[in-house]
């Protein structure tokens, strides 16, 4: 079945995916840090074995894994297309994922919490993903008791998720709006009204291929609802802001604009080695051409399922064998001028 | 040369890693290296807040705490967590910290969140639970309090799942003119919400 990431969306919207996330824990055991592997292995087993049948929730087809029981490279590659988050890759005890066929709803078992529910749609969609997330915790809720209370709501490892537990993130390509001289202030605005911003890849406090995270700060004294409403609002803001920008500049300078995702086009169709760095930017230039309808592809396509399959872990798992840097490199260029969608 | 993570000191620290393969080396200053955690990915951002340092921040460790001396000393009686040790990692051990670490953290929790009391969604067996408290309550009171009074006092989100629990239960029990009842009242119960 076809992924998430690799199935066109809206192709004229600056945002790029939907996420929810919920973190629940058993009534039963202390939170993960503190468990025995002894626990772990029993937690891991019980919960594997009580929501087995989640997926008839939504109708999904969820297969469980361990994953103490898959290499490193293979953990890395899901954290990549952000199915698991770090700290479950750097796990050793027992821990374990259902996963949907194509990727959008997950469960991962034993990570920073018991448990921590997921659901990712394409475009602007957090509302559907906060349904199927809800359905699934409906569900587990009546196989197993929660760690609830009734003035801190759900109980969760960091003290920074209690209450709803819930996290809403919307992922926008903002390549106009992150160079302003401002964007730092609106980053700031923006945590005022509770949403914080963040680079979604790079290196120290550099970003590559401008992609951002705008997400809730707090998790406690509002209700989902409004979690989900101040953070779609939040994202529409900053797709609406950017699409502002790019229509002014495309106004302004055609030519230039027209050159730069062209040329962006014209190298990862041609070069036979590319960096991390460089194909970020680039795929983030043909992203906006093909948004402002610069670049016309011959079919709908998925730029992001290009951003995904370039990342390392994503490549390695793919190459069969190890790579050096270098082949790294030529492996990641090779892959693209497989992949890059034919334009008219 | 500068460090590659802060760019502002000089690199002290030569690191040569080899992850399946691929050779990277990084030049960090002492400061960076001792914090970094050292992977080819680390760079990239994690999509989760762990907000150690914000909560640490928030919470003063720079030794106010420990010389009132407070807080010092106390320790989750379920799982062992220290108050040392939450500072150090901003998370709890258990359901348990929350009562022992909450009334000491008041502030700071609402400070970070902007609030101390949960307003969100209720598990079901606690709001099943509430539901018979109120209904117990009300025998004793001698009061013929209506089903309806007690559905009221929860959120709308809540009674819409009641009320598919119990259309899930009428249809176990074949009663099929109870349950279509009960799928026009969700009928009209979700139309207005929306
Ligand atoms: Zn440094
Ligand atoms: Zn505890």
């Amino acid at each position: 079945m076809a992924k998430w990431y690799d199935v066109p969306g809206n192709m004229d919207s600056n945002v790029v995916y939907s996420r929810i996330r919920l973190v629940r824990n058993w009534a039963d055991y202390p939170f993960p840090g503190k468990m025995t592997r002894e626990q772990s292995l029993e937690l891991t087993g019980q919960l594997c074995e009580r929501i087995k049948d989640v997926g008839s929730v939504e109708g999904l087809k969820i297969r469980y894994g361990n994953l103490h029981q898959i290499t490193d490279l293979e953990k890395r590659a899901l954290l990549e297309r952000r199915v698991i988050n770090r700290s479950l890759v750097k796990k050793s005890d027992p821990a374990g994922l259902f996963l949907s066929d194509d990727e959008r709803v997950s469960i991962a078992i034993n990570g920073d919490d018991h448990i921590r529910i997921q659901a990712i749609e394409k475009g602007l969609n957090l509302s559907e993903c906060y349904r199927i997330a809800n359905a699934a915790d409906d569900y587990i809720s009546e196989q197993i008791e929660y760690s609830f209370d009734e003035k801190y709501g759900y109980l969760t490892a960091f003290p920074t998720n209690v209450g709803t537990g819930l996290r809403a993130s919307v992922i926008v390509h903002l390549p106009m709006l992150s160079r302003k001289k401002n964007f730092n202030s609106l980053v700031a605005d923006m945590g005022r009204f509770g949403t914080i911003i963040r680079g979604v890849f790079g290196e120290g406090s550099e970003n590559y291929g401008s992609l951002y995270q705008v997400s809730n700060q707090k998790t406690l004294g509002q209700t989902e609802k409004d979690i989900v409403d101040l953070v779609y609002k939040a994202a529409a803001e900053l797709d609406a802001q950017e699409r502002r920008l790019r229509k002014e500049a495309l106004k302004q300078r055609p030519v230039a604009c027209a050159d730069e995702c062209y040329k962006s086009y014209g190298v990862l169709k041609y070069a036979r080695r590319l960096t991390g760095k460089d194909s970020m930017e680039f795929l983030s230039q043909i992203m906006a051409g093909v948004t402002d309808g610069i670049l016309v592809t011959d079919e709908p396509c998925s730029i992001y399922s290009l951003v995904i399959g370039s990342q390392p872990a994503n490549l390695l798992g793919r190459a069969e064998r190890p790579l050096s840097k270098e082949e790294l490199e030529v492996a990641r260029a090779d892959f693209l001028r497989e992949k890059l969608p034919e334009i008219h | 040369m500068l460090c590659e993570q802060c760019r502002k000191r000089e690199a002290t620290v030569k690191y040569v890693e080899v992850v399946n393969g691929v050779k990277t080396e990084h030049n960090l200053c002492g400061h960076c290296a001792a914090r970094l955690d050292i992977g080819p990915f680390s760079a990239m951002f994690e999509g989760e807040f762990s907000l150690a340092s914000l909560l640490s921040g928030l919470l003063g460790i720079q030794d106010t705490e420990k010389k009132d001396g407070k807080l010092a000393g106390v320790v989750c009686p379920s799982c062992g967590t220290t108050y040392e040790d939450f500072v150090e990692g901003s998370r709890f051990g258990c359901a348990d910290c929350y009562s022992v670490f909450g009334p000491l953290l008041g502030e700071n929790i609402r400070h970070l969140q902007g609030s101390e009391k949960h307003v969100g969604k209720r598990p079901g067996n606690i709001v099943r639970a509430q539901i018979q408290r109120e209904e117990q309550a009300s025998v004793g009171d001698g009061n013929d309090t209506q089903n309806g009074d007690i559905i009221r006092s929860l959120t709308k989100e809540e009674q819409i799942r009641l009320l598919q629990t119990r259309l899930k239960d009428a249809l176990r029990r074949e009663d099929y003119k109870e349950a279509a009842a009960l799928r026009d009242e969700i009928r009209s119960q979700k139309e207005e919400t929306e």
